[in-house]
């Protein structure tokens, strides 16, 4: 029998997007279907049907890609976003609930697996049509698998063993239904938030050529041809300011077409007189407007020039008169984590960062209730393990859903002392060497000193300040924290996976998270992360029941399998957990209805609606 | 009869021989603006470095239930920063650090760029040309970019900070001195050590630069009151001296950010203790200057 399964989202982001958070991690991120319904009395007023919106972007993002395979380079901000407005993913996931698709914003019905979790079949909507007049069916997949699986290597989200290795085999049932026998059995619900997400229909039948003004064919079937097609649609991809114009763009299965497509990215969509689906839009056109920065947005904002803004966290005291111009202010929390890694592998500090006491030691001394109310303005929230704490979930373990390590700095230094460890000149020095249960640990020195080096993003004050105030808890503990502040794509450069003999390896604590360090599709299991082989483990942390958590957590069936994978690492600690920041504290026009502000930073543009 | 009495003559004085040391000393404390300039820069330099015996505070540690306190509560008579920390104590500290690296900074550009002008000056040729343009190519490249390409590969504290500062900013006085020394090199005094068998090194150090000392000593004033604000423009950019350290540019940079919530004790004293600081230098330089120019000196 087959079990129809959960939803989707696209895959985890590579390393190179953490930390830019926010940012990267939006391209491929889908929006929901939760949102509030025209007519809603909670947006007060009438919907309307037409007009304009303007929405603004965060700073420095700007999109430059509309094509549904994104190449290296192009996974910015907003790129996924506005794709599958134009061009509808297979799946789109909706973060106010990510236990199932957003079907409504989807080009497929929820797949249905195998008894044995080892196929999953999957049938497209009956009434999606191509602005062409085309229908959109399975070979509009094939095409697109075929494409991916004949170039996966410049494929931008390609992961070695995932999305196509995965996939065996791929077969059209018909016009409408295709199955995919997978190369092992895997959890449907992370197989299709993690996996099925990255998927979209192209139209075969008008992008299946090898040249401009070739015939259309099915050049993709051959891996040869499939390079030549590939080669050709990423070439007129790559002309920005065609996006409007280009015929081939102009057939979309999407609420929305381009418009207006700039160098520079500012973006206006229109609303899609062809589009057949059930997601129609209410708007005319919405405008994405791209700032250089926060405070020039502000400025905008201030000047009432765009519809959907937000404010930079240090001007949240102006809430109240951004409120008085017709704005509400709300945050916009994140489906992320924020943590600062741990380096097992730097041959100083490792050997103590390996000591579960002292991981736990540091952990109780994050007055993460304290940061996030008096640093972050309450537009944080403070976290306990690897599965987001917001919105609470299906996938909270018990011990991540209740602290297990609550600030205390008595505890804390007594955790020290109780394991061999004396302050001296206000830093704790080994004193008793050893694996004992009351020595400093095995790998640790005698006269070792907890002198720890922090790199840190620059730029933003409540990341100053969560550090300072690190750095003052620690010191009371008898941890000397030096910390050393870097622009961000510095730091990811400075922090890599490493081994304890290379040189890159003397980083030893790294922060990059003042948007949330790493945001999740809809299933948030740690295979990218926190397993002893992620790409993205930068810290190298290794636990042989942490790697069996996560493999469960990606193939087992067990309801249970996540829960348990949140509640070990929670108390495993292997980073130290930190309160993790608002996607952004947004200002909505109070005439604005229907917006649903994903945690997974996906927008649904044509669920917004202007009301009287 | 009276006798007459002849009057005595009254004989006139010589005039008090003055040395040029002493002509300069009493020009210098005859320009207000200059002796100005002194009392502030000594009455900045006990603030920093007598003000914590007299108001001490703990700056190391956070307290963040004290959070933007304004002027007056709990004792801070300058509130405290966004952080808990006491902003009258924290102006001390981090005045520390300004002048420290400030004074300190601009006194090793000054070093670097007065042998580097005199030896150029004094060799001349080839040796000059290729010195000379080893100094126009440094003066393309802004030095702010220097500085922070520097702040990105050091850990930025206090020694680092000085040593890229002071190694950035010798450019100009090099040239300064360069023409100096080109001038003096002629002269008959240096003609005629060299022809008694003198060195090209006493030549430098002991003819070339002591006759340039009053252009050294103004621009190193102006030098310092530049290496501040650079000490500044860094910190502004989140690249200065690590926490819980600060300076003056550090504790503005993160006053600036609470612009819109009205903190304005987070902003106003470091901004004028930069003013003040970098005021005081530049009108001592301008009172050194006016000591040493020699047309003066009769006035």
């Amino acid at each position: 029998m087959n079990r129809s399964l959960r939803p989707s989202l696209r895959a985890a982001r590579p390393l190179a997007v953490l930390g830019v958070a926010a940012t990267l991690l939006a391209a491929g991120c889908s929006s929901g279907g939760s949102g509030t319904a025209p007519g809603d009395p909670a947006n007060g007023g009438t919907p309307q049907q037409g007009g304009s919106v303007t929405f603004a972007m965060p700073p420095n993002a700007t999109p430059n890609w509309i094509f549904p395979i994104a190449t290296p380079g192009h996974t910015q901000a907003y790129n996924g976003t506005i794709r599958q407005q134009v061009f509808l993913p297979l799946y789109v996931y909706d973060g106010t609930d990510t236990s199932k698709p957003d079907v409504k914003a989807g080009a497929a019905e929820l797949p249905k697996y195998s008894e044995d979790g080892k196929s999953v079949t999957i049938t497209m909507k009956d009434d999606l049509t191509w602005a062409n007049g085309e229908k959109v069916t399975a070979r509009d997949v094939e095409f697109w698998f075929n494409l991916i699986k004949a170039n996966k290597e410049k494929w931008a989200t390609y992961n070695e063993g995932q999305f196509p290795d995965n996939i065996a085999k791929f077969t059209l049932v018909d016009d409408k239904t295709f199955t995919m026998d997978l190369t092992q059995a895997y959890n449907p619900d992370w197989f299709t938030a993690n996996q099925l997400t990255r998927m979209s229909p192209m139209p075969q039948k008008a992008w299946d050529i090898q040249e401009a003004g070739g015939q259309v064919g099915d050049y993709d079937r051959t891996p040869e041809g499939a390079k030549k097609v590939f080669d050709y649609l990423i070439g007129e991809a790559g002309k920005l300011s065609e996006y409007a114009t280009n015929p081939l763009w102009k057939v979309a299965d999407g609420p929305f077409t381009i418009k207006e497509f700039t160098t520079t990215g500012q973006v206006t969509l229109a609303k899609n007189p062809k589009y057949t689906g059930e997601d129609a839009a209410h708007l005319d056109t919405v405008t994405l407007k791209p700032f250089t920065s926060a405070q020039a947005e502000l400025n905008v904002l201030r000047s009432g020039g765009v519809d959907y803004g937000y404010l930079p966290a240090l001007a949240l005291s102006q809430q109240k008169t951004i409120e008085s111009m017709g704005y509400k202010v709300e945050p916009w929390d994140g489906w992320a984590i924020t943590y600062i890694p741990y380096n097992f592998n730097n041959p100083e500090m490792g050997p103590v960062f390996k000591q579960l006491y002292i991981r736990q030691a540091v952990q109780m001394s994050v007055d993460q209730d304290t940061i996030a109310r008096v640093i972050w303005h309450d537009q944080a929230t403070p976290g306990y393990g690897p599965v987001p704490q917001v919105p609470p979930g299906s996938y909270l373990g018990e011990k991540q859903k209740t602290n297990p390590y609550l600030f205390d700095l008595d505890k804390a230094k007594a955790l020290l002392t109780s394991h061999g460890w004396e302050i001296q000149n206000g830093v704790a020095t080994c004193t008793r060497p050893g694996g004992g249960d009351d020595q400093c640990g095995e790998g640790v020195e005698q006269g070792t000193q907890l002198k720890f080096q922090l790199l840190t993003e620059s730029g933003s004050t409540e990341t100053d300040n969560t550090m300072q105030e690190l750095q003052s808890s620690l010191s009371k503990i008898g941890i000397a924290l030096s910390i050393k502040s870097e622009p961000l794509n510095s730091v990811l450069d400075h922090s890599p996976v490493c081994k304890p003999e290379e040189a890159a390896c003397s980083w030893q604590l790294s922060f990059f998270g003042t948007q949330g360090s790493w945001y999740y599709p809809a299933y948030p299991s740690g295979e990218d992360i926190f397993a002893g082989d992620a790409g993205t483990n930068l810290g190298s942390y290794s636990d042989p029941k942490a790697d069996e958590l996560v493999k469960a957590s990606t193939s087992s069936t067990s309801p249970t399998a996540m829960q348990d994978y949140s509640s070990y690492l929670a108390e495993n600690l292997p980073v130290i957990w930190m309160p993790n920041p608002a996607y952004q504290v947004s200002a909505i026009k109070k005439t604005l209805g229907g917006v649903v502000q994903d945690p997974m930073a996906g927008m649904t543009p044509q669920r917004w609606y202007l009301v009287k | 009869m009276t006798a007459s009495v002849p009057s005595p003559v009254v004989a006139a004085q010589p005039a008090p021989v003055v040395g040029p040391y002493r002509r300069m000393v009493r020009l210098f404390f005859a320009n207000r603006l200059a002796v100005t300039g002194l009392v502030l820069l000594a009455l900045l330099l006990l603030f920093c470095f007598v003000g914590p015996l007299v108001h001490p505070t703990d700056q190391i540690h956070t307290q963040l239930a004290d959070a933007n306190l304004a002027p007056g509560v709990k004792g801070h008579p300058l509130g405290t920063d966004d952080v808990g920390r006491d902003v009258l104590g924290r102006l001390m500290v981090g005045g520390q650090t300004s002048l420290e690296i400030g004074i300190a900074a601009g006194l090793l550009a000054t070093l670097i760029g007065t042998v580097w002008g005199a030896v150029a000056g004094y060799t001349g040729g080839w040796l000059d040309a290729i010195m000379m343009r080893v100094v126009d190519a440094g003066i393309a490249i802004p030095a702010l970019f220097l500085l922070l390409v520097s702040a990105t590969i050091f850990r930025p504290t206090v020694t680092t900070q000085i040593l890229i500062i002071g190694c950035v900013s010798w450019l100009v006085p090099a040239r300064l001195v360069r023409a100096e020394a080109l001038s003096l090199r002629s002269r008959d005094f240096v003609q005629a050590m060299m022809a008694m068998g003198g060195s090209h090194r006493r030549a430098v150090f002991r003819h070339i630069i002591p006759n340039a000392i009053g252009t050294v000593v103004v621009n190193a004033t102006f030098q310092v009151a530049d290496a501040i604000l650079l000490v500044a423009y860094v910190s502004f950019l989140g690249l200065g001296v690590a926490p819980p350290a600060t300076d003056w540019g550090a504790m503005l940079s993160n006053g600036i950010s609470y612009t819109y919530d009205g903190y304005w004790w987070l902003i106003f004293p470091a901004g004028i203790a930069i003013i003040l600081v970098v005021s005081a230098f530049n009108c001592i330089g301008d009172g050194l200057r006016d000591s040493f120019e020699v047309r003066l000196q009769g006035r």
